[in-house]
């Protein structure tokens, strides 16, 4: 007798099929459908790499049926898009939100690119901390899997071995690779892109890049990091310009914060330091000096 | 730290490959004493009480010719003869001599996605080699008609071919064909029981 793999077995087969009840194809591209998640009632998750047009947006319900559904918003920089579909009894996925599972949990990729529901299995392989995706997303923790991704499973949940949804898979935010963006991520996504169909974040209209400060002038001007972003472009009539940020500026620090990467500023342009009037430490001519400057609204990126 | 339910798992997982390995052969092309690697695997038939000869299941394309080879789990080597081929659904029956003492047990049943399937093979030239995966998607059901394959997440090699795909309990769903990517195809039981009945293999 083989009752323990034949139960787990079963059981890996339940929470398929229950978690498989809020899995949804989702027909807004050429090609294959890719799958979304039926988060809460009227409400459906999906990637925004695989909505490729804002109308005319069909869902394929479990149950074989197809629904139009409503494009509510996207935020490329969590590769998150959120549907409505309202007036149907669509079971909603069962979410953990216990926080990151752990390493070597047994974990099941769901997908329904077209009819039918698909799976893969493997386990967590890595968790991490915070992670600030290129597009500036905040995903709340990294996790890293050891299974196989198929077409069509972008938008699709990772479940627990018991059905419960551990996050949304996609392939968009690292070239390929799949990522799963946790549940708390999600619904603070969901909630805002609810609230005004796109993600509020603040831009300085400048493209950076590290340079090393050389040690003598590091030393004349005492600083703590020899590491700045020189000021590469700067955007006509945006907000740094308007500000005087120039072309060949180094910035050293931005609102009392040292910058040395990128992503250092752009953490610290979240949604709500849009016209908040900041103070920006650069040196200019070898002098330190201090600018203040106003982030603005960040115009709103097509979707690719 | 103990994990009886780990451990519990571990042994009868080995179990369940044990009592597949008893039932997968490998096979090569031609007549025997060609030697090397075998081009295949193949999974013990019952025969249905015909005339006390024994039956194997494998890839067409495992198999050219009329003649083949097949080596069974306790090293035995026994001449076979291709007494049925279907190219488009990549089987091939083969007749021993003798009847071997065990055949495979088979499921008809249907799969559930996510349930948990072994493959047994010889990729590499090792013989008996397990991989273990889930079904991928179970197909067919509104329009009625079999699914072609089982399409199941779970790495296969060449080697693999002909040898059987199992669920939990030992018994053998298909039969490997394919790697697609990362999923395996296997040709369902039904659809070589069904072909059995029609092909002029000596099972009919």
């Amino acid at each position: 007798m083989t009752a323990l793999l034949e139960s787990l077995s079963n059981e890996l087969a339940a929470a398929v099929e229950t978690a498989g009840r809020a899995v949804v194809a989702i027909h807004a591209r050429r090609r294959i459908p890719a799958s979304g998640v039926s988060w809460r009632p009227g409400v459906i998750v999906a990637t925004n790499h695989t909505i490729r047009r804002d109308d005319n947006i069909t869902v394929t319900l479990p149950d074989g049926t197809s629904a139009p559904a409503t494009l509510a918003g996207r935020d490329p920089s969590t590769d998150l898009a959120v549907l409505k579909l309202p007036g149907q009894s669509l079971a909603s996925a069962s979410l953990r939100r216990d926080g990151p599972p752990r390493v070597g949990e047994f974990v099941i990729a769901l997908g329904r690119p077209g009819a039918r529901l698909t799976a893969s299995w493997g386990i967590v392989s890595g968790v991490a901390g915070a992670w600030r995706t290129w597009q500036g997303g905040e995903i709340d923790s990294l996790l890293r899997l050891d299974l196989s991704i198929y077409d069509g499973f972008s938008g699709g949940p990772l479940i627990d071995a018991a059905g419960r949804v551990l996050g949304i898979n996609t392939s968009g935010l690292a070239r390929g690779a799949p990522v799963t963006i946790p549940v708390t991520t999600v619904d603070r996504t969901v909630a805002e892109l609810l609230e005004r169909g796109s993600i509020r974040r603040a831009y300085l209209g400048i493209g950076t890049q590290p340079v090393r400060v050389p040690q003598s002038l590091a030393r004349r001007l005492e600083l703590t990091n020899a590491v700045g972003l020189l000021i590469a472009s700067v955007e006509p009539g945006g907000p740094a310009d308007r500000d005087g940020v120039l072309l060949g500026d180094v910035l050293l620090e931005l609102d009392g914060a040292e910058v040395s990467d990128p992503t250092d500023l752009l953490a610290k342009l979240g949604g709500d330091r849009v016209g908040r009037t900041v103070a920006a430490r650069v040196i200019r001519g070898g002098q330190v000096k201090t600018l203040q400057v106003t982030p603005g609204e960040r115009p709103e990126p097509r979707a690719a | 730290m103990t994990a009886p339910t780990t451990s519990g798992l571990a042994a009868e997982l080995a179990k369940v490959v044990d009592e597949l390995r008893g039932v997968t052969v490998q096979v090569w092309t031609g007549a025997p004493g060609t030697g090397g690697a075998a081009s295949g695997a193949g999974v013990l038939w019952d025969p249905q009480g015909s005339s006390g000869r024994g039956l194997v299941i494998t890839n067409a394309h495992v198999v050219r010719g009329a003649q083949a080879t097949v080596g069974l789990g306790d090293g035995a080597v026994l001449p076979a003869r291709v007494v049925a081929r279907d190219r488009k659904r990549d089987l091939a029956a083969l007749e021993l001599e003798s009847s071997p003492a065990m055949f495979a047990q088979l499921r008809e049943a249907p799969l559930q996605v996510g349930e948990l399937v072994i493959a047994v093979g010889h990729p590499g030239g090792l013989v008996g080699v397990a991989a273990l995966g889930i079904v991928h998607v179970v197909e067919g059901g509104r329009d009625d008609r079999r699914p072609r394959w089982i399409r199941a997440d779970l790495r296969l090699a060449p080697g693999f071919s002909g040898g059987p795909l199992a669920d939990m309990s030992g018994k053998v769903v298909g039969i490997n064909a394919m790697v697609h990517g990362s999923l395996a195809l296997a040709v369902p039981v039904t659809t070589v029981e069904s072909w059995l009945r029609r092909a002029q293999a000596p099972a009919a």
